[in-house]
């Protein structure tokens, strides 16, 4: 894909900005996004087009490598805590596994574990492995070397988000289909702490205080705790009535949340979600599949507007100009630490 | 030296290049008497030339040099050119594409060519299984493709290292994986029933693997299974078929075959199998890759008559399950509860209704006999045109919102109209007794319809509404009595015919079907369709009493279970895997018996025994 010819512009000046000072240092991470190109040469199941859609790797933010194989679903990444170039992707297939950043896979999972929607490792107890699945959530005590299903306790086990607890090993939180449960025994017995009428989509642990915790729902609004996950409260202004994708804290910045949804475009509160500002004037559309702050450049944010170009903001918004990949679907965005290559 | 005019230049080399013009003389000729063949070399015989006709015609299509994985196929079937389809197979796998629809005919490929492909092709086939990283898919048929594949290719290559292959799973692990789960794929249909069950086309995308695993499996289990498995497909199609159309409730079919009942890839399996009907076009695109090995297997004498030798009339109950439900459901998968009465001149099948299915679902409809099906809309019945995000999550994983629009842009064009005729609704109940069927509606306020669409083909003899309430037709050799319960408008269909709208939250349809021979008179047919019993309700739910032609007291009510002759029919506690005069199974089972006059043929799963009779 000819990703940096089509916003050759729009590339030069986002290399500036990084060039000319905004952040000193190169950047501590790669930007990971989890792509489902649907211009032309895209295509659906049974039907690939040559158009390569998965995973891409930016270590500029301007220019994308893709990275393993063509797949057009791809939802969820991270890494091995012990070493970043083991690459986890939660996928159609399984979970992928690659120990090489990329250059070589392996479906970790057999075919009773498929469609993965989260993966996450236990900070506490880096070898272990938890993966969200449509029927349920899997733990690994080997880092995806072997597998057994753990989710006693949960009715609908639909599961589209995991976060483990990084104060306490085996505690977990996930976003199922009614409600979000707890674990505080690596996944072995749950219990429901919130219910939801639909599915929890985005589970997130605040790298500020890690007693707070945010949760995008379908049909439920925008929720929040800050006592470990143990009671939940609606946060105002967002309301039930759209699907709200992904919630993610802005680590330079305590108190700052980006919200995005289908319809509700991108959503900015620098005060913890008690107050909001719409961010999407300058996105084609409201429909906005997935979001994220960028841990290296204070202020930068990016967006995926359904089926457009992945866009990049350097003012929490405000401002958007198009970065790359023409119409498609991010699944996810992940900043992998930088490793050596 | 004599000058050659240059159209004889052209003449032979049209002469010389068999491809482009060349016939398909079954889909054009005349249609087959549909008699059954009791003489098993004539038989066999005459399978064996369709599915000659069939390949060669493939193999006759497309030049080398243009040439894709199904005219290189046929080309190794007929044991043509393994050079050039070698050096052209090369440039093929350059650029792989389709998932699952790439690993069947690639398999199919390897092994047609294991002695006729080059070095260098076979270099290729397998360099394209390492770097080629196909999708396992989201539906039933195509894990049956993706495994089995998977399985074959394993064992082609046995013994290989992660690394040799896209997965990073060894050849070993492959093999034990895919046969896992084909044995769990298997296990549940044998027990709970099919999840795709009776698809006019996706009955290819299960047939072609299996015949594929009876054949090049090195484990005889697996070959076993393959087989018993095809016997299996093949019986439940040949019983719920007419003339080799397949009829009644599936669970998938599309939006051309809903309408032309004929034409879809099931009827390709009639004409090879059965030989009771054409082949559709292109002998139905896929089939093609059934045909390359179909000389592998034999079709038991005792489902080709099931197919073609019937009778008079019967009625076969079946016992589905829905495929996997990932939300919205406390059940991995729910039963589906079928119906299928067969007689000469027309068949009627139903499921319950409900949401059995997505997108493609048909819930209920008559199929009439024709002296020749292609072009003609041979059905009748109605539905409740729904679509929804509900549905879709429901059966996908995805996310919500985009799911409605995006299935129109994926084969399935008319998903969110409300002219839909397929698909099934949360809003509908139908019940079947015998030829009878009676679905009631009762819809949300808020749906993305409220209303039920009826479907009156272009093909009926003649239509007349009655100041009854009854709307009489008929369809060939079979006099239709279909009563709409609520007040109802006509639009034109595109296709050619008219749609019953009927725009009603409260609402249903009663269909009272007959074979002419059974009256005197198109005037007797409809006098005694007025007096037969019938009272409706519609609040504050749909409710009917209606006795039918054949004496039977039909009750229904939305939401509760229906009653016969005042007894309740609880279809949990009654309906059998297979319950019928030809093929009868229990839930659970694993063992499904057929039955054809004298004959009887045992597929028992727990043994993995194929057992024939003849009873003295």
């Amino acid at each position: 894909m000819r990703v940096s010819g089509r916003y050759f512009f729009a590339g030069v000046l986002a290399l500036a900005a990084v060039l000319t000072g905004r952040a000193a240092e190169a950047p501590r991470h790669d930007l990971h996004l989890l792509v489902n190109l649907s211009g032309p040469g895209s295509g659906i199941i049974g039907r690939a087009g040559p158009a390569r859609s998965g995973l891409y790797r930016s270590a500029d933010r301007a220019t994308f490598e893709h990275v393993g194989p063509h797949h057009i679903r791809m939802f969820h990444l991270t890494h091995d805590l012990r070493d970043a170039r083991v690459v986890y992707v939660a996928a159609l297939d399984g979970l992928l596994r690659s120990p090489d950043r990329g250059r070589t896979w392996r479906i970790t999972t057999s075919w009773d574990m498929t469609e993965g929607k989260a993966v996450a490792f236990d900070p506490a107890e880096p070898a272990h492995l938890y993966l969200g699945l449509p029927d349920g959530i899997a733990f690994s005590p080997d880092g995806g070397g072997t597998w057994e299903r753990r989710q006693t306790g949960i009715t609908r086990a639909y599961t589209n988000a995991l976060v483990v607890d990084r104060t306490r090993a085996g505690r977990v939180l996930a976003g199922c289909e009614l409600g979000i449960h707890l674990s505080e025994d690596a996944a072995r017995t749950w219990r429901r702490v919130r219910p939801t009428t639909k599915v929890t989509y985005d589970l997130r642990q605040s790298p500020h205080d890690p007693r707070a915790f945010v949760a995008a729902t379908s049909a439920d609004g925008l929720l929040a705790s800050a006592d470990g996950g143990e009671t939940w409260r609606e946060l105002p202004g967002i309301g039930r009535e759209r699907t709200l994708h992904n919630i993610v804290y802005d680590p330079a910045a305590p108190g700052r949340l980006v919200l995005c949804g289908w319809g509700i475009g991108v959503q900015v509160s620098e005060d913890g979600g008690a107050t909001w500002a719409d961010r999407s004037a300058g996105l084609p559309r409201r429909e906005v599949w997935s979001v994220a702050v960028d841990p290296d450049f204070p202020g930068r944010l990016y967006a995926a507007p359904f089926q457009e170009d992945v866009y990049a903001s350097d003012d929490l918004g405000r401002t958007w100009r198009p970065l790359s990949f023409g119409k498609t679907t991010v699944f996810a965005f992940g900043f992998l630490p930088r490793s050596a290559p | 030296m004599k000058r050659v005019p240059a159209g004889l230049i052209l003449l032979a080399l049209l002469t010389a290049w068999p491809g482009g013009a060349a016939a398909q003389p079954a889909h054009t000729g005349p249609m087959p008497s549909g008699r059954p063949e009791p003489e098993a070399f004539r038989r066999r015989e005459a399978y064996l030339a369709r599915r000659d006709e069939a390949v060669r015609w493939r193999a006759a299509q497309t030049p080398l040099a243009t040439a894709g994985l199904a005219d290189l196929a046929a080309r190794l079937a007929l044991r043509q050119d393994a050079a050039g389809v070698s050096a052209r197979l090369i440039e093929v796998l350059r650029t792989p594409a389709g998932d699952m629809f790439w690993m069947f005919p690639a398999t199919c490929i390897a092994y047609l060519g294991r002695d006729q492909l080059t070095v260098e092709a076979k270099a290729a086939l397998r360099e394209a299984w390492r770097t080629y990283h196909p999708l396992r898919g989201d539906t039933e048929n195509h894990w049956v493709m993706y495994y089995t594949s998977m399985l074959l290719m394993a064992q082609l290559w046995p013994g290989e290292p992660g690394d040799r292959w896209f997965n990073g799973k060894s050849s070993d692990e492959i093999a034990a994986e895919a046969r896992t789960w084909l044995r769990h794929w298997m296990d549940l249909t044998t027990t709970v029933g099919q999840g795709e069950y009776d698809c006019t086309h996706y009955i290819g995308e299960y047939l072609i693997p299996m015949l594929y695993l009876s054949v090049w499996a090195q484990d005889p289990e697996m070959r076993q299974r393959g087989r018993m498995m095809i016997d299996y497909i093949l019986a439940d199609f040949a019983v719920d078929s007419l003339q080799g159309m397949y009829v009644g409730a599936h669970a998938r079919t599309d939006d051309k075959t809903v309408l032309e009942r004929w034409n879809g890839l099931s009827s390709f399996f009639a004409w090879l199998c059965f030989g009771n009907t054409v082949p559709p076009a292109n002998y139905g695109g896929w089939g093609m890759f059934f045909a390359l090995v179909a000389d592998h297997y034999e079709v038991p004498e005792i489902i080709h008559r099931i197919a073609t030798d019937r009778t008079g009339s019967y009625l076969n109950r079946e016992r589905k399950r829905t495929r996997h439900r990932w939300r919205h459901s406390d059940v991995r998968n729910a039963p589906v509860y079928k119906t299928t009465w067969v007689g000469p001149d027309y068949a009627v099948g139903s499921d319950q209704g409900g949401l059995l299915q997505p997108i493609q679902q048909h819930s209920w409809g008559l199929t009439w006999a024709v002296p020749d099906p292609r072009g003609v809309h041979n059905t009748i019945f109605a539905n409740q045109p729904f679509y929804g995000a509900e549905e879709l999550m429901m059966y996908f994983t995805e996310m919500p919102d985009w799911m409605p629009a995006s299935v129109t842009f994926q084969g399935k064009p008319t998903y969110t109209s409300e002219a839909k005729l397929l698909g099934g609704s949360p809003y509908e109940e139908i019940f079947q007794q015998d030829d009878t069927v009676i679905a009631l509606h009762r819809i949300a306020p808020d749906a993305p319809f409220v209303q039920l669409n009826g479907f009156f083909s272009k093909d009926l003899a003649r239509t007349e509404e009655d100041p009854s309430g009854w709307i009489f037709a008929q369809g060939g050799r079979a006099y239709l009595a279909f009563r709409p319960l609520a007040a109802y408008e006509w639009l034109p269909l595109e296709a050619g015919g008219r749609r019953l709208r009927s725009p009603h939250a409260r609402n249903g349809v009663i269909l009272q079907p007959a074979s002419v021979a059974d009256f005197s008179s198109w005037e007797a047919f409809k006098a005694a369709v007025r007096a037969l019993p019938l009272e409706v309700r519609l609040d504050p739910v749909p409710r009917v009493a209606f006795t039918t032609l054949r004496g039977r007291r039909v009750e229904c009510a939305y939401g509760e279970f229906p009653r016969v002759d005042g007894r309740t029919v609880d279809r949990a506690a009654e309906w059998k895997l297979f319950a019928g005069p030809y093929l009868n199974a229990e839930v659970g089972s694993r063992r499904l018996e057929l039955t054809h006059g004298r004959l009887t043929r045992v597929l028992d799963f727990n043994t993995l025994t194929i057992t024939d009779a003849v009873r003295p």
